[in-house]
C-alpha cells in the first residue's frame, strides 16, 4: 500500500511539473518568438511589458481571457468546444512520454523523470500526432465558415501524408535501438556513444519536415494561410479560445516533437558533465531549444509552399527516402548483428 | 508618342470613303465613324493596319446632340508606335460591342454601360461594374447632378440602422442619392457569378488577401478555381464626375487618393496632361526634379508591392526589410512636399517647392545604400525553391493577350512586350536620362516579379543620373514657370510681389481657360499606363476627363488567368498583377 502511495505522489509530481514547464513554457515561448522575429525583421519585438518584455506573455494572456467570447451562428457547439480539448489534449500528453534526464535517487526511492516510462513511447507520440489532426478538423467543421473548413481540409491531407512519412523515418532509428522506449532508445546511443543522427542523417531531415507539416509551421503552414484563408480553421474562435489554438499546435507540438527529436537524434540528455547533477536537463534543454530556435528561424524567413505541393513532397519524394532509408539501415543492422 | 501618320489616314480613307472623318489635334488624332461601319473600322485598323493594342475606351455625353453619346476607343500599334482615336456616336443609346475584337473592352464596355447606361449590342456579360444591381442612375450623365438630387431625401445608413434622431448631426445628414444596403450586395453577387461547382468562396470586400477592397467570387471545386468573378466599386468615389466640376489646378490632390501608393506619379501624368493642354512649358530644374521624385515613387510603390506579394506567400520577414527602405523614401517625399503619402508636390508648371535643403545628398546616400538592400531581397527569394515553386508557370500572360486586354506597365513587360510609355512618348526628363526596359520572356508571376526587381534597379540608374544634373543647376534656377498666365506662382512670390497675387486670385477665382481641344497623354506608373483623356470645350473646368487606369486594365485579365488554377495561386497571381482599388475604381 504504502509502495503505491508513494508512486502515486511521485507521479502526481512529475504530471504537476512537467504540465507546469509544458504550459509555462507554451506561454514563454510565444515571448521567445516575438523576440526572434522582432530581431530577424530588422526590429525590437515586445520591450514594454516589463524588462525585455518579459511579462509580454502574461499580458497577452489576460487579454485573450478578458475577451468577448464570440461564437458564429450555425456553430455545432459540442464540437466546437471539443476542438480546442481535442488540439490541446494531444501535445501535452505528447510530453508524458519525454525523459528528461536519467534515473536518480531521492529519499531511497529511484525516480525516472518520465511521466510515463511505456516500451510503446514512440507509438504513443505517432497516435497523439494523430489524434491532434481531429482538434484541426473539428475546428474547421464546426465553426461554419468556409476558409476554416478548407484550412481543416488542408491540413488532414497533410497530416496523413506526413504520419507515414513519420513512422517510417523513425523507425531506422527503432531498428538501430531495438526498442520503441524513448528511455532505451537514449540509452541506447549512450552505450553505443554515438547520437542516431550520424547514422541517420536522413530520416532526421525527413523528422525535421514532418515535425514542420505536423505543427503547421512555414513552409508548411497552408492551413493557416493568412492571406488566402485568414488564418483558416483558427478564424472563427475568439478570445482565449484562439489563443489555445496555436499554442497547441504552434508551440506545445513543437516543444514536443524537438524534445522528441532529440531523444532520437541527439542522444537525449547526454551531454558532458558541467553543472553536476543538472547538466543532463541542461543538455536536454539546450538541445530542445536549438532544435525549436531553428524552426521559428525558418518560419520567419521562407515563403510557404502550396497544398497540392505539399503533399505531393510527402508521397513522391520523402516517402521512397523514409523506406530506402529502411532497408538500408535494415540490412546493415542485419550484417553488423546491431 | 506620335498619332497615327497621314498615310495610314488616306488608307483608311480609301477604304471607308465617307463613313471617316479626321479630326486632328496636336495631342489626339481622332477618326470619327458611323456607327454601322463603326466594327468594320476597328477589325480594318486591328488586322490591317496594325492597331493590336487596345489602350482604353470611353464615353462623352453630348445632352444636346440627338445622338447623345460619343464613344472612343483609343488603340495602339506597337510596331509603328502610334496612337489613334476612334470615335463614334451611339443609335438610341446602343452601339455593337468591341469586347470580340479587344477583351480588355470588355469591363470597359460595362463601366460606360454602368456609368451612362449605353448598351452594347452582343457584350456576354453587360453587367454594372462599380455600382450595384438595381441601382437606376448613370452617375456620368450630364443630367446627373453632381450633390444628388435635392428632391430625393433618403435616410443615411446610420438612420436606418439607429433610427431617426432630430436634429440631425452630421452622422445622419441626408443623403440624395441612395447607398447600397446588404441585400443589394446580395443581389449584386447573386447576379454576378452562377454557381457551378461545388462551393462559392468570398474574396472580400474587406480580406487580407486583396490589396484593399476588392470583392472577389470564388467557385470552387475542392481547391482548383472553376470560375472566377470580381466586383469593383467598393472604393468608387466618381473621380471623373468631380473632376467635371473642378477647375484643372482643383483636382490634382485628387489623382493622389487614386493609386496611394505612387501619387507622384499620378500628379505627373496629370499635370502632364494638363500642361499639353495649357501648352505650358515646364523649367529643366522642375523636370528634373519631378523626374526624381517619380522614380522614388516608383521604388517605393514597388516595395510595398514585394513587401505585400511577399507577406501573401508566406514570407512574413520580406515585408518588413521592405517597409524599412520605404520609410526613407517616405522622409524624404516628407521633407519636400511636406505630406508622406498623398503628396500634391507637383503643380501644374512645374513643382510646389524647390529641393529642400540637403536634399540631394540624402538620396544620394539612399541610392548608394539601395542597390545592397535589393541583393539582400535578392537572397531571400530570387533562388529561392519555394518562392520559384509558388511563381515559376503560374498565371502565364501571352502576348497576344498583353494586347488584347489593354495590359500595361510591369505585367505587359513581364510578357515580352517593351511597352513602356517613358521611352515611347517620354515626359518629364526621361528623354535626356539613360536607362533600360527590362522584359520578361515567359509571363509568369516569376517574370513579373524579375521585372519589376529589375526596375528598381533601373529607377536607381535614373536618381542617379537627375542627381548629377539638379547639382549643376544652380539653386536660384526657376522651379515653376510662372510666366505663363494659367501657372499659379509659389507661394513666396504671392505675398510679396502684386502682379503673382493677382494671377494667383484670377486663378483661383476664375481656373485656368483652356483651349477648346482634346488631349490624350499617359505616362508610366508603376502599376501601368495611367491616362487622361481631356476634352476641353475652352472653359476653365474640363468637359469631360477620363482616368484610363493601368490597375483597371491588369486586373481585367485575372478571371480567364485563374481559371483552373488554386486558390493559393489567385493569391499570388493577385499579388503579381498588383491593383491598387483607389485606382481601379476612381
Amino acid at each position: 500500500m504504502g509502495e503505491f502511495l508513494v508512486s502515486l505522489i511521485v507521479a502526481l509530481i512529475k504530471i504537476a511539473v512537467v504540465l507546469g514547464v509544458a504550459l509555462g513554457l507554451g506561454a514563454y515561448l510565444t515571448w521567445f518568438e516575438r523576440k526572434l522575429a522582432g530581431h530577424i525583421q530588422a526590429r525590437l519585438g515586445p520591450t514594454v511589458v516589463g524588462p525585455f518584455g518579459l511579462l509580454q506573455p502574461l499580458a497577452d494572456g489576460l487579454k485573450l481571457m478578458t475577451k468577448e467570447s464570440i461564437v458564429p451562428r450555425g456553430a455545432d457547439m459540442p464540437v466546437y468546444y471539443l476542438a480546442i480539448m481535442m488540439a490541446v489534449a494531444p501535445a501535452l500528453l505528447l510530453f508524458s512520454v519525454i525523459p528528461f534526464g536519467p534515473e536518480f535517487e531521492i529519499f531511497g526511492y529511484s525516480i525516472k523523470p518520465i511521466v510515463a516510462d511505456v516500451n510503446i513511447a514512440i507509438l504513443i507520440v505517432f497516435a497523439m500526432g494523430s489524434l491532434a489532426v481531429y482538434g484541426t478538423i473539428f475546428s474547421g467543421w464546426a465553426s461554419n465558415s468556409k476558409y476554416a473548413f478548407i484550412g481543416s481540409l488542408r491540413k488532414a491531407s497533410v497530416i496523413i501524408a506526413y504520419e507515414v512519412v513519420l513512422g517510417f523515418a523513425v523507425l531506422g532509428v527503432i531498428l538501430l535501438a531495438g526498442t520503441m522506449s524513448t528511455v532505451g532508445i537514449v540509452e541506447a546511443q549512450l552505450e553505443k556513444g554515438i547520437w542516431f543522427i550520424f547514422y541517420q542523417p536522413i530520416a532526421f531531415v525527413l523528422y525535421l519536415f514532418c515535425m514542420l507539416a505536423e505543427s503547421g509551421r512555414v513552409p508548411f503552414d497552408i492551413q493557416e494561410a493568412e492571406a488566402e484563408l485568414v488564418t483558416g480553421y483558427s478564424v472563427e474562435y475568439g478570445g482565449m479560445k484562439f489563443g489555445a489554438l496555436p499554442l497547441a499546435e504552434w508551440y506545445l507540438n513543437v516543444v514536443a516533437l524537438s524534445a522528441i527529436a532529440v531523444v532520437l537524434f541527439f542522444g537525449g540528455w547526454s551531454g558532458p558533465q558541467i553543472l553536476g547533477p543538472f547538466s543532463p536537463y541542461f543538455w536536454f534543454l539546450v538541445k530542445t531549444f536549438g532544435l525549436v530556435f531553428f524552426v521559428i528561424w525558418l518560419h520567419w524567413t521562407l515563403p510557404r509552399f502550396q497544398a497540392r505541393d505539399v503533399t505531393e513532397v510527402a508521397w513522391k519524394i520523402m516517402l521512397p527516402l523514409a523506406l530506402l532509408n529502411i532497408i538500408a539501415t535494415a540490412v546493415a543492422v542485419y550484417i553488423t548483428g546491431g | 508618342m506620335p498619332w497615327i501618320n497621314k498615310a495610314t489616314l488616306e488608307r483608311v480613307k480609301g477604304v471607308f470613303g465617307d463613313d471617316v472623318k479626321f479630326k486632328e489635334a496636336d495631342y489626339a488624332v481622332s477618326i470619327e465613324v458611323t456607327s454601322s461601319k463603326l466594327k468594320e473600322l476597328l477589325t480594318h485598323l486591328k488586322d490591317r493596319e496594325g492597331f493590336v493594342h487596345f489602350v482604353d475606351m470611353t464615353c462623352i455625353d453630348f445632352p444636346s446632340d440627338p445622338r447623345r453619346f460619343q464613344i472612343l476607343y483609343i488603340i495602339y500599334n506597337p510596331a509603328e508606335n502610334e496612337r489613334v482615336i476612334v470615335k463614334s456616336w451611339t443609335e438610341e443609346g446602343k452601339i455593337p460591342t468591341a469586347s470580340d475584337i479587344w477583351r480588355g473592352a470588355k469591363w470597359a464596355e460595362r463601366e460606360i454601360y454602368d456609368m451612362f447606361g449605353v448598351e452594347f449590342i452582343g457584350h456576354e456579360n453587360l453587367k454594372r461594374m462599380f455600382l450595384w444591381e438595381g441601382y437606376e442612375h448613370f452617375p456620368l450623365r450630364k443630367d446627373f447632378p453632381l450633390q444628388g438630387f435635392p428632391e430625393e431625401e433618403l435616410p443615411s445608413l446610420t438612420e436606418v440602422m439607429h433610427g431617426r434622431e432630430d436634429p440631425p448631426s452630421h452622422d445622419f445628414e441626408l443623403l440624395h442619392t441612395k447607398v447600397a444596403t446588404l441585400e443589394d450586395l446580395e443581389r449584386t453577387e447573386k447576379a454576378r457569378l452562377k454557381k457551378k461547382a461545388q462551393l462559392v468562396l468570398n474574396w472580400g470586400p474587406l480580406h487580407p488577401g486583396t490589396h484593399g477592397t476588392i470583392w472577389f467570387l470564388f467557385d470552387l471545386e475542392g481547391e482548383s478555381v472553376v470560375q472566377a468573378e470580381i466586383i469593383l466599386g467598393q472604393l468608387h468615389r466618381g473621380m471623373e464626375k468631380i473632376a467635371e466640376n473642378l477647375y484643372y489646378f482643383q483636382f490634382l490632390p485628387y489623382t493622389n487618393r487614386m493609386d496611394y501608393i505612387s501619387s507622384i506619379c499620378n500628379e505627373l501624368s496629370y499635370v502632364t496632361a494638363v500642361e499639353k493642354l495649357l501648352k505650358i512649358e515646364v523649367p529643366e530644374k522642375a523636370r528634373y526634379i519631378r523626374t526624381m521624385f517619380a522614380e522614388l515613387q516608383r521604388i517605393n510603390s514597388h516595395l510595398l508591392w514585394l513587401g505585400t506579394g511577399a507577406l501573401d506567400l508566406g514570407a512574413l520577414t520580406v515585408f518588413l526589410y521592405c517597409f524599412r527602405e520605404r520609410e526613407k523614401i517616405m522622409d524624404i517625399i516628407e521633407g519636400n512636399a511636406g505630406y508622406r503619402l498623398t503628396t500634391a508636390f507637383l503643380r501644374i508648371g512645374g513643382v510646389h517647392y524647390d529641393l529642400a535643403e540637403g536634399t540631394l545628398d540624402v538620396v544620394k546616400a539612399f541610392v548608394k545604400d539601395f542597390p545592397k538592400r535589393l541583393k539582400e531581397y535578392h537572397t531571400l527569394l530570387t533562388r529561392n525553391r519555394i518562392w520559384l515553386r509558388r511563381t515559376k508557370g503560374v498565371g502565364v500572360i501571352t502576348r497576344e493577350e498583353v494586347h488584347s486586354y489593354g495590359l500595361s506597365g510591369p505585367v505587359a513587360r513581364g510578357s515580352g512586350i517593351p511597352y513602356d510609355i517613358r521611352k515611347l512618348e517620354p515626359y518629364a526628363a526621361y528623354d535626356e536620362v539613360d536607362f533600360d526596359i527590362p522584359v520578361g520572356e515567359v509571363g509568369d508571376v516569376y517574370d513579373r516579379y524579375l521585372v519589376r526587381m529589375e526596375e528598381m534597379a533601373q529607377s536607381v540608374r535614373i536618381i542617379e543620373q537627375c542627381i548629377k544634373k539638379l547639382e549643376k543647376i544652380p539653386k536660384s534656377a526657376p522651379y515653376i514657370n510662372k510666366d505663363h498666365p494659367c501657372v499659379m506662382p509659389p507661394r513666396t512670390d504671392v505675398f510679396n510681389a502684386l502682379e503673382d497675387m493677382v494671377q494667383t486670385f484670377r486663378i483661383v477665382v476664375h481656373g485656368e481657360k483652356a483651349p477648346p481641344t482634346e488631349v490624350f497623354s499617359s505616362a508610366e506608373n508603376p502599376r501601368g499606363e495611367l491616362g487622361f483623356y481631356i476634352l476641353s470645350t475652352g472653359e476653365s473646368k474640363p468637359y469631360r476627363l477620363r482616368i484610363r487606369s493601368g490597375a483597371f486594365y491588369n486586373l481585367s485579365i485575372f478571371p480567364k488567368l485563374i481559371e483552373g488554377g488554386t486558390i493559393a495561386d489567385a493569391i499570388a497571381l493577385l499579388g503579381s498583377l498588383d491593383p491598387v482599388v483607389g485606382e481601379t475604381d476612381r
